[in-house]
């Protein structure tokens, strides 16, 4: 049973400028375990190991995009029941329902601030908890 | 001692200066690209190619402090797109408006350069 804090994040994103500040924002600002992977490949290797307690995925990745790789993170025990979050540089409002019907709890909008992202994180967090609180009544 | 704070905004004005510095390069694979995609704009894959660069370029750009290249991206984007739903319905588009897109995003990536204070970039 999940004690309610997020601390752990699994971050797949090929871009690795963005995934290095991406991932010292959210370890030095947010105080989050962060391992960030390049790759679908990269994420399913550590995914068991690391145990998440969130998914933060691009969308748009060469090979295999954020979408499926959220499938194939889904497939595994470890991440079957975990929320996700899609990180995306496209803006149209019926994408972003299309990543949202597929189970995303929020899609995070390119270009984002890096110093405010973990606040943005936090926030998406609380609310999912607040929601699972409300489903479960 | 630094802050987290400053430590990640240090990192971040440092990416961002190896984002301006390899702008020139970055634009110039995209316009290699389109040159290629445009010469066979029916290859699925070159258009996947032309397309994941320029997303990237348009995600990055005003991550790293410069919203003009994230501008002129999307429009280019948005011209390649509608280049190829032009020619899946039937038509034989014009590429006029790809390849203006194309100088505009390289015009931005000059003014970026400018701003850096490169010596080789005309103004």
């Amino acid at each position: 049973m999940h004690d309610g804090t997020l601390r752990r994040i699994l971050y797949v994103e090929d871009d690795a400028d963005i995934r290095k500040i991406v991932s010292m924002s959210l370890e030095m600002v947010g105080d989050y375990a962060v391992v960030a992977c390049g790759s679908c490949a990269d994420a399913l290797e550590v995914v068991d190991d690391f145990d998440p307690d969130l998914l933060l995925l691009d969308v748009m990745m060469p090979d295999v995009d954020g979408p499926a790789t959220l499938r194939r993170l889904r497939k595994r025990e470890s991440a079957a029941d975990v929320p996700a979050v899609f990180i995306t540089a496209k803006v149209q409002a019926s994408d972003i329902e299309r990543y949202k019907r597929l189970g995303v709890c929020d899609v995070i909008v390119k270009p984002f601030d890096p110093m405010l992202l973990s606040d943005r994180i936090g926030q998406i967090w609380q609310d999912y908890r607040s929601g699972e609180r409300v489903d479960t009544g | 001692m630094s802050t987290p704070d400053e430590i990640v905004a240090a990192e971040l004005e440092r990416l961002s200066a190896v984002f301006a510095a390899q702008l020139p390069d970055q634009v110039q694979a995209v316009e290699k690209e389109a040159i290629a995609w445009l010469s066979a704009p029916r290859d699925a894959g070159r258009y996947e190619i032309l397309s994941h660069r320029v997303h990237q370029l348009k995600g990055a750009g005003s991550t790293f402090g410069c919203p003009g290249i994230s501008r002129a991206a999307r429009k280019f984007e948005r011209r390649i797109a509608e280049y190829r739903g032009e020619l899946e319905a039937g038509r034989l588009p014009a590429a006029e408006d790809v390849e203006s897109a194309m100088a505009e995003l390289q015009n931005e990536a000059t003014r970026v350069r400018t701003r850096s204070g490169d010596p080789e970039a005309s103004p």
